[in-house]
């Protein structure tokens, strides 16, 4: 097992995109090579150790077995993790913006909070994140027609808006509430929500949320039957029916 | 500038692949010159090509960019020290097509369709677009005045409205999409073959064609009308094919044309009564252009993958959104025109797009003669234009034709003829159908050809022809075509090996033609009125001014005598 | 005053540089080289023409306070920020003309920058519904010859755009609408009793954030599946949304004009997807159109620019040197609100008056240049500050109108100022200079002097 440390020299002034910083990447680099990697502090081209203090094991190892920590304030520091798809990424603290974007494989482990686009149009491997998320967790891009395609997203806190929108495949879980529009346009996969959200699965033709919290619904969901999970009961319903959706929505009987 | 030892393919000059240097001056062939030498010897070269039919400029190739961030992600590159940043693939930004262009060998490319209201706007874009020569065919197959004027059986004003509208829209040819139905959208409607009156105008879409193509040739322009069929894109759509062109058969050029241009043929080759049992009927299409020879085609090829389809066939682009349930953008124009922008993917296992995509195949190698059957995807409808050099390799090997068959849904072998056609492209009917007819059809003398007084635009391959069989080497065709050695634009070197050398500022063609006074003012009297009544905006503010078309070259065309001017 | 200044003539068919509704038949009396008189303009649009107080020099900003400098100076100035910046943004460019906005874009790739308009405040989410969904549009010159149906959801034209209805929708006669307003039925779905809601053969009052609901309820009416629907939407009672689908499932041709009430209440840019789904689905039972209302005269305009010129039409991030797109992450409002740029320009706008507060103290904190014909409240954050003329009075240059229709705006009178091209070419040149060489900086595509 090599591990591999971060620790940012200074609080940046402006965002900082680091896409490099992934252990499918590292893994095959020596530290010296590491530290020459490109990064860009807004529109300077710099490399990774001018912004970051780099430390860890130098022998080479396969991406499965390189873990990369993050020590520190990362919250400025966007698409961390960009395409892994192996290894462990641990932040100890906050991260920023598209972290994990494309991911396909690994596990992606955030102490603190991610920040909007987390896990963006992934495919495989999973992303915890302790405290809350940001907007488009588990997302597409603009105009796409898909969003994540699988693996696993976790969210202990709370999550903010268009939570899995344009989702096909996998699964997203927050523990917490979650903003406005959580499975917009839903194609596929599982969402869980634990605390309470708003028009959930608008637009949605296929895959399932569940709401254990209260949820206000749209006016173009068919009530269906009753169903008892995993001890709660709760109300099914099916939609989108604007886009003849076969979506299925449960929601906590008794939380309405 | 001198351009040495090159294998020339000049169709045109009647120079098939023989070791010929070419001497360039201040943007022209010459006899002589001096100067930077390009060595391209014992490679291939060919005039610069020409793309008659691409939609590359203006409000719907515009209101494509905007719906598709998703396909602007997937062209990104950086600016360099000459480029600015590229983006997109089937709409890409103006600098890119510019760039992209250039890499394939290609000099001059024309946008197929432009509402004369919206033509400031196509004219902002071309001017944006680097490198290339341009132009623009201007719609008038559901335009009111058009209408009126045919409707009323007064060709002359006809005549004296097609020269103002080429005028003010600064246009270059005469378009004509789906007439009719244009209108007929106004209201959320169609017109269902050539004899169909177009509601409320009591007009058919037959009477729109023969008596635009009867002033076209009035005209005397040097592109014949450029049409796009009714019934485009639905099964069995054939027989309106040949109906509409059996209406020009009779029709004098006026010029060494044809008398009628058909666009993207191939989505007019139909039979079949619904997408159940949709089969080719291209053979027919071929034999009628193998025993007729007042009309040319382009094939509007579609190959396997991302499309954006965009046309002013808005009632075509309203049934593909429906059928396809995917996003849709229509766009109607007061008094003239309506259009629409759909994206799309073509899957080999489609089956209704395997046997498209056939059809394509089967038009260009049926039709016997390569002058009038000339290369498009009809960009970006069948496919972008960087796909052009898989389509060459395609025409050119039948092997790799048999490859991709049996990749494809099985239907394209069976409802389609092209298992069993042999003809394999040379290179002479690749330099005729990509280059020489494109310039020919378009009435661009001094394009498509490396005589002398010809522009110097040359396009130089990695490919060594005596030594290379397309047949077989398929893979090296395509490559080379796609990133020529060296494109040279009017004398200037502009791409060498993908890289942009410089981006030299392209040209506007548009035609000028002149008419009888008295038919210009019976006709400003119609439009006096359209203006105060039906249009939205002033006619002193409807006319596309000089600035936005910095570098024209005017061809002047009508009753006097024929001369061009280039300012 | 020699009497050659005083000499009185007039401008006919002259475009007005107010709204989105860009008229091209207003009547200008010039007197020497000042406007005197507007006709046929809305009071809107006078004023606008008419002009009142300018920025008269450069200025820039010297132990705090404001100082006349040459034209020079200021771009040197203004170079060196952009220059020295490491995320610039340069924002406004909704009431400037084409060529003005193309010069900004080519700087904002000069600098590795971040290009965004007034958009992102307006209908910037009609932009991302549009990418979601496509858009079902006409010009304008359609909807008057044909519409019998007008819609206005969450927008105010008797108030914002005042000649809408005269001149292209309500009132106007058209081809097949001979008679006008009494032949057209005009419905007014809002959250409060406009002056236009006032005006309308039926107004639906929706509660505050509900239009996502009520859209998505009328579709389900549109497609037959009224049963599913509960009793109450957004507050309005079923019924009475079943005769809105009715009445427009029965015109022969309708046109939905929205504005910022469905962009900036909650659902935004899925509140304008769901009303272009509501459009498009309704074109399976008769014709229907639908536009957003734009605001400043040509913010229609930098959407387009910016989408031929990059690929996006706002929001657009070069820092390197590619063009990336991402609202929400690369918008005027987001990079500020994260206090994520070290510079700004400000081109034809205000944002200090249209932002919200915590944004506007971010903007304090960074060199800001402003570039205007006058003052507003964005000055005095201003580090440099470059008067320029007016576009569409004191130099021509084109607009695109609400429904994407390119028009060319007039000179009428003589500027001391130069254009915001001339400043914007002033600055790129002092860029150059900065870089170096000539080379160095990008050679764009010199198309037109």
């Amino acid at each position: 097992m090599r591990t591999i440390t971060l620790r940012p020299l200074r609080a940046f002034e402006v965002s900082v995109e680091a896409e490099t910083i992934s252990p499918s990447r590292f893994a095959s680099l020596t530290l010296g090579q590491i530290r020459t990697q490109e990064v860009f502090m807004g529109n300077w081209k710099m490399k990774l150790a001018d912004l970051f203090k780099v430390e860890g094991d130098e022998p080479l190892a396969t991406p499965e077995e390189t873990t990369i920590v993050l020590e520190g304030d990362f919250s400025k520091v966007k698409r961390i993790g960009e395409g892994m798809g192996a290894g462990t990424l641990e932040v100890r603290g906050n991260v920023g913006m598209r972290a994990g974007s494309g991911m396909k494989g690994g596990l992606m482990m955030i102490r603190g909070n991610a920040d909007d686009w987390l896990g963006r149009e992934m495919s495989g491997g999973k992303i915890v994140v302790e405290e809350n998320a940001g907007n488009y967790i588990g997302s597409g891009y603009r105009g796409e027609k898909y969003g994540m395609r699988g693996g696993e997203i976790e969210i202990g806190g709370s999550a903010g808006a268009y939570l899995g929108e344009h989702m096909c495949a996998g699964t997203i879980r927050v523990k917490g509430d979650t903003g406005d529009f959580p499975g917009a346009v839903n194609q596929g996969g599982t969402i869980f929500i634990g605390g309470d959200t708003y028009l959930p699965g608008a637009e949605m033709t296929k895959g399932s949320i569940m709401v254990r919290g209260k949820a206000t619904m749209l006016p173009s969901y068919q009530k269906a039957e009753v169903v008892t999970l995993e001890g709660i009961q709760y109300q099914k319903y099916v939609g989108d029916l604007v886009e003849n959706g076969k979506g299925e929505l449960y929601v906590a009987t008794n939380s309405a | 500038m001198i351009i040495r030892g090159g294998i020339v393919y000049d169709p045109a000059n009647g120079i098939f692949g023989e070791e010929i240097d070419l001497c360039i001056d201040r943007g022209r062939i010459v006899e002589d010159a001096k100067g930077e030498e390009i060595d391209a010897h014992d490679l291939l070269v060919m005039a610069g090509g020409v793309d008659a039919h691409s939609h590359i400029a203006g409000a719907k190739v515009n209101a494509g960019r905007i719906m598709r961030p998703d396909d602007a992600r997937l062209g990104m590159e950086q600016a360099t020290a000459v480029c600015r940043p590229s983006t997109g693939y089937t709409v890409p930004n103006c600098y890119a097509i510019g760039y992209r262009y250039a890499h394939l060998g290609y000099t001059t490319a024309f946008e197929a369709a432009t509402p004369i209201l919206e033509s400031r706007h196509t004219h902002e874009e071309l001017e944006e677009i680097p490198i290339i020569d341009k132009g623009a065919l201007t719609l008038f197959g559901s335009n009111w005045e058009v209408m009126q004027c045919v409707r009323e059986n007064d060709l002359k004003k006809l005549a004296a409205y097609v020269a103002w509208g080429l005028r003010a829209s600064k246009g270059y040819g005469v378009k004509i999409v789906n007439p009719g139905g244009g209108e007929a959208w106004g209201f959320g409607a169609n017109v269902k073959g050539i004899y169909d009156p177009v509601p409320n105008f009591d007009v058919t879409p037959a009477e729109i064609m023969k008596s635009l193509a009867q002033v076209n040739e009035s005209l005397r322009l040097p592109h014949s009308i450029h049409v796009h069929f009714n019934n485009l894109g639905k099964p069995g759509n054939y027989t309106t094919a040949i109906e509409s062109l059996d209406l020009f058969k009779d029709i004098k050029p006026s010029r060494m044309r044809q008398v009628v241009h058909v666009a993207h043929m191939q989505f007019s080759a139909y039979g079949g009564t619904s997408w159940k049992d949709f089969k080719s009927e291209a053979p027919a299409i071929a034999d009628y252009f193998n025993k007729n020879h007042f009309c040319t085609m382009d094939i509007g090829q579609i190959l396997f993958g991302s499309a954006t389809t965009m046309t002013a066939d808005a009632p075509l682009e309203y049934g593909n959104a429906h059928l396809l349930h995917t996003k849709w953008s229509n766009h109607d124009i007061e008094l003239e025109e309506s259009s629409g922008v759909v994206p799309l993917v073509y899957l080999r296992k489609n089956p209704v797009n395997a046997i498209q995509w056939a059809i394509g195949m089967e038009l260009a190698l049926l039709t016997k003669d390569p002058w009038n059957v000339i290369l498009t995807t009809d960009h970006p409808n069948g496919s972008p234009f960087v796909n052009y050099p898989e389509v060459v390799s395609l025409l050119m090997s039948k092997v790799k034709r048999q490859e991709e068959l049996s990749n494809i849904h099985e239907l394209a072998s069976k409802r389609t003829t092209l298992t069993g056609i042999e003809r394999e492209m040379d290179w002479c009917d690749i330099a005729i159908m990509t280059r020489a007819a494109p310039a020919k059809i378009l009435g661009l003398e001094d394009k498509g050809h490396l005589g002398v007084g010809a522009d110097a635009d040359v396009a130089v391959y990695d490919l060594r022809p005596e030594e290379v069989d397309p047949s077989t080497q398929h893979d090296l065709v395509k490559k080379a075509l796609a990133v020529a050695k060296y494109t040279i634009k009017g004398g200037v070197l502009a791409s060498r090996d993908g890289e942009i050398m410089a981006a030299p500022v392209g040209r506007t063609f548009w035609v000028d033609a002149s008419v009888a006074k008295e038919d210009e003012e019976r006709m400003m009297e119609d439009l006096k009125e359209k203006f105060d009544r039906y249009y939205s905006i002033k006619l002193s503010n409807y006319m596309v001014q000089d600035a936005y078309v910095p570098n024209p070259v005017v061809i002047k065309a009508g009753a006097l005598p024929v001369e061009e001017v280039a300012p | 005053m020699s009497g050659q200044e005083m000499k009185t003539r007039v401008e006919e068919d002259v475009l007005c540089s107010f709204c989105g509704c860009l008229c091209d038949d207003l009547v200008v009396e010039i007197e020497g080289n000042k406007v005197k008189n507007v006709r046929h303009a809305c009071r809107l649009g006078a004023s606008k023409l008419m002009g009142h107080e300018r920025i008269r020099t450069p200025m820039i900003r010297k132990n705090g306070k404001l100082e006349e400098v040459s034209y020079q100076e200021a771009y040197d100035r203004a170079a060196q920020i952009l220059v020295n910046a490491k995320r610039p943004l340069l924002y406004g460019w909704a009431s400037t003309v084409c060529e003005a906005q193309k010069k900004g874009i080519l700087l904002t790739e000069m600098v590795g920058g971040i290009l965004d308009s007034t958009a992102t405040v307006c209908h910037g989410p009609s932009i991302l519904g549009i990418e979601e969904r496509g858009l079902s549009g006409a010009t304008l010159g359609q909807i008057k010859n044909r519409a019998d149906l007008i819609v206005f959801w969450g927008c105010n034209p008797a108030e914002a755009h005042p000649k809408h209805g005269l001149r292209y929708s309500t009132n106007v006669c058209g081809f097949f609408t001979p008679e006008g307003r009494k032949g057209r039925k005009v419905l007014v779905v809002d959250v409060r009793q406009t002056r236009t809601a006032k005006n309308a053969d039926k107004f639906i009052m929706i509660a505050t954030g509900s239009d996502f609901e009520v859209l998505s309820a009328l579709r389900m009416f549109v497609a037959g599946k009224g049963e599913f629907v509960p009793e109450k939407v957004g507050g309005v009672p079923k019924e009475e949304l079943f005769e809105a689908a009715d009445m427009m499932k029965a015109a022969k041709f309708g046109a939905f004009f929205f504005g910022l009430g469905i962009t900036h209440s909650r659902g935004r840019s899925k509140n304008v997807g769901n009303a272009l789904a509501l459009i498009a689905e309704l074109n399976a039972h008769t014709k229907f159109v639908v536009m957003p209302m734009r605001g400043h005269y040509n913010v229609a305009g930098i959407g387009q620019v910016a989408a031929w010129e990059t690929g996006f039409p706002m929001s657009i991030d070069f820092s390197r040197g590619t063009a990336y797109f991402n609202p929400g992450e690369t918008a005027a409002c987001d990079v500020l609100s994260r206090e994520d740029t070290d510079a700004v320009m400000v081109v034809a706008s205000d944002p200090a008056s249209n932002f919200p507060r915590g944004i506007v103290e971010n903007l304090a904190k960074v060199p800001v240049i402003q570039i205007d014909p006058y003052e507003n409240p964005t000055t005095l954050l201003a580090e440099v500050v470059i008067p320029s003329a007016i576009a569409g009075v004191e130099c021509e240059g084109t607009a695109y109108r609400m429904d994407g229709l390119a028009l060319r705006m007039k000179k009428l009178v003589n500027s001391p100022h130069p254009s915001d091209e001339g400043v914007l070419n002033g600055i790129i040149e002092s860029v150059k200079k900065l870089r170096g060489t000539e080379a160095e900086a990008k050679a764009p595509n010199e198309a037109s002097a």
